[in-house]
């Protein structure tokens, strides 16, 4: 194995780590904020991503303001998905079990809804630098890679500030850590989770808009995506947006690296090999104690 | 004398039932004869049964509107099998005793059709099937024709382009783990008779979102050409992405507009053999190709193709035997026939149930997105 081989499999694990973690992303603010796990959270970059490619093949929308919009639409959808299900569930006590079957059935029927009426195509959506690559000794990576990993990043740090710095996102974990005293305290705590939904939404938006120029969107993409960035969110340690982007790039690399030195048939047996061992090694994921420690 | 007159009042209404018969055998003649198809039109297999149900369709209207069967309506009743097994073999249960179908068409996926066919084949229903020769069990049932070329077939197919069309001799694949498996499998078998050494076989999980990594351990084994053998754009896009600018060679299962499509900008430089290029078609594919962009607005390929010629094979069969000849009849009447369809010349008394000839295969390019013939022809 060349060390420019070794190197592209970086780069391209480092990519597809933060694909993963950008939906584990999601995942995990949702969970920080409700407790609830999403199983359809890629497909709200379902939602993104088809958003966009409507926008821009059938309305003609310049690519800013398609991008704009799928990002709340996105949001939309997650705000809808709290008022209009979780929220009367949570009314009739549900448990963590019936909420996963809940989401997870919307996954299925946003997945089926795209395949309806947009039909079964896989649509690529343009990326920021076009089809641009950028060669680094004998490597390639996308110039829209780049962009993603650095968008990436820039929301994980916002999460991180949003969260311990605005009084708006210290409430909504407050809502979520603790209802009832949350409540004595006079935050509006049905508000706060309609809003933690509404920002997963919007997190993952985001991300088909720029997964979409690396993967194509199409109809059944979403819970591939959303398994994918669950292992990176239960490897980063659930409840930590840093964590699940930590998560997303170790799982991204081990698979890669795995290709490159062993057998790409056996790729995922070695990754998920790897990351039992390291939930065993680490029960609560690779920055989970710092979870706890934030609250 | 009471007895006499009421016998002589109900005669006519004991007789009643006699006259009315004959209108209703009259009737029997007018009903329709009816053919089950189970195709996958939800789940992974969607893409292949989607296109079989518009094919089908149109050769039903097309057959109806040029008198039906004998005189009699062509109806095919279409069950979603969801690309499950055992949803193929329940609903071809149904449409058998339920519906009182006189054949079946498809499943779309090879696991299905093992699964239908086990129900044919207990009462000799001829089955035509939207796949190739699948496991070696296919060969014992008499009445399971297919409408697709074994796999071996469709290897020796891109091998022969890679030998005698681009004359190259080292050759990296990227393959999936569901129709690349099949493929690459008798790729590997019949590699050596045509000269060909594989430098890299890499292969991805069906679905997969990426790989780029895989595309680029074939770059790095510098193969003359590189064969990619999957149901999705993901692979090929990878690989221009990660520089391979070697020609790609592909397979006939990867040969659709809706890849084209998800391929964008990258949809270009790449082969099929495949069976129909509608934008340049064969003489006897022009009226189907006509038809069906009349009838949907789109070009067909090969998936539309085999629905069409599985419904002409069977309403033939069934015009020439009469409907009611009963299932033995019918699969002989099949076998019989050599049927020149949009796809191919069939002969599905051939040892793999189809016949389809290496001849058949017609080659294709895409270039800057759109599929153009190209002047080989394999032997």
């Amino acid at each position: 194995m060349s060390p420019d081989l070794l190197f592209q499999s970086v780069l391209t694990g480092l990519t597809n780590g933060f694909v993963y973690g950008l939906i584990g992303l999601g995942i995990a603010s949702i969970f920080r904020g409700t407790r609830i796990i999403n199983a359809m959270q890629g497909d709200f970059a379902l939602i993104g991503g088809i958003t966009a490619v409507l926008l821009l093949e059938r309305q003609g929308w310049p690519m800013l303001p398609a991008f704009v919009a799928a990002v709340l639409i996105g949001g939309a959808a997650g705000w809808l998905l709290e008022v209009l299900l979780v929220r009367p569930l949570r009314r009739r006590g549900g448990t963590e079990d019936s909420y996963l079957l809940l989401t997870l059935g919307c996954a299925f029927a946003v997945s089926a809804l795209v395949l309806y009426f947009v039909g079964r195509d896989s649509h690529a959506l343009p990326g920021i630098g076009g089809e641009g690559i950028v060669v680094i000794a004998d490597a390639a990576m996308r110039i829209h890679a780049l962009w993603l990993i650095a968008i990436s990043l820039a929301v994980m740090l916002t999460l991180r500030l949003f969260y311990s710095r605005t009084s708006l996102g210290l409430s909504m974990m407050a809502a979520a850590l603790d209802p009832q005293g949350a409540l004595t305290t006079g935050i509006n705590v049905p508000l706060m989770r309609t809003l933690t939904f509404a920002l997963g939404g919007l997190v993952g938006g985001l991300a088909g808009i720029l997964v979409g120029p690396l993967i194509t969107v199409y109809f059944d993409m979403g819970l591939l995506l959303t398994l994918k960035g669950f292992a990176a969110a239960i490897l980063g340690g659930l409840a930590n947006p840093m964590g699940a982007i930590v998560g997303g790039v170790t799982l991204g690399l081990l698979e890669s690296i795995a290709i490159v030195t062993i057998s790409s048939g056996y790729k995922d047996v070695i990754a998920m090999v790897i990351l039992i061992i390291i939930m065993i090694v680490m029960p609560n994921g690779l920055l989970g104690r710092r979870t706890r420690k934030g609250g | 004398m009471k007895q006499s007159l009421r016998r002589r009042m109900f005669l006519p209404l004991l007789l009643l039932p006699l006259f009315a018969g004959i209108p209703a055998c009259e009737q029997a003649d007018d009903q329709p004869v009816k053919v089950g198809a189970v195709l996958s039109l939800t789940g992974p297999g969607a893409g292949l049964g989607g296109p079989e149900r518009n094919g089908i369709l149109l050769a039903q209207k097309l057959i109806n509107e040029r008198g039906g069967i004998n005189g009699r309506p062509l109806e095919v009743i279409i069950e979603d099998d969801g690309s499950k097994a055992d949803i193929a073999k329940s609903k071809a249960e149904g449409l058998i005793h339920g519906e009182n179908v006189v054949a079946l068409l498809g499943p779309s996926l090879t696991a299905s059709t093992g699964a239908a066919a086990s129900v044919t084949n207990r009462i000799g229903m001829p089955q035509l099937c939207m796949t190739g020769l699948g496991p070696e069990i296919e060969l014992s049932y008499k009445s399971l024709f297919h409408m697709l070329p074994p796999q071996s077939l469709n290897a020796r197919a891109m091998l022969e382009y890679l030998s005698k069309g681009l004359n190259v001799r080292q050759l990296g694949v990227l393959y999936d783990s569901g129709y690349g498996q099949l493929v690459m499998t008798h790729i590997e078998n019949h590699a050596g008779d045509y000269g060909i050494n594989i430098v890299a076989a890499e292969k991805f999980e069906v679905g997969a979102t990426d790989v780029s990594t895989q595309a680029a351990k074939v770059r790095a084994a510098k193969p003359e050409v590189v064969g990619i053998i999957a149901t999705s754009p993901v692979p090929f896009r990878n690989a221009r992405q990660m520089r391979i600018t070697q020609p790609i060679v592909s397979a006939v299962g990867s040969s659709s507009y809706e890849y084209v499509k998800g391929m964008g900008e990258f949809a270009d430089d790449i082969v099929f053999p495949e069976f129909i290029v509608s934008e340049d078609p064969l003489p006897h594919q022009k009226e189907f190709v006509d038809l069906f962009v009349k009838e949907y607005g789109t070009l067909p390929k090969t998936y539309d193709a085999a629905g069409w010629d599985a419904t002409h094979v069977i309403a033939q069969a069934l015009s020439e035997v009469g409907p009611d000849a009963g299932s033995e009849a019918i699969a002989e009447a099949i076998r019989a026939n050599r049927y020149r369809g949009v796809i191919a010349s069939f002969n599905f008394a051939a040892p793999d149930m189809t016949g389809i000839e290496l001849e058949s295969y017609t080659y294709s390019k895409l270039v800057d997105g759109n599929y153009t013939r190209l002047p080989f022809t394999a032997k």
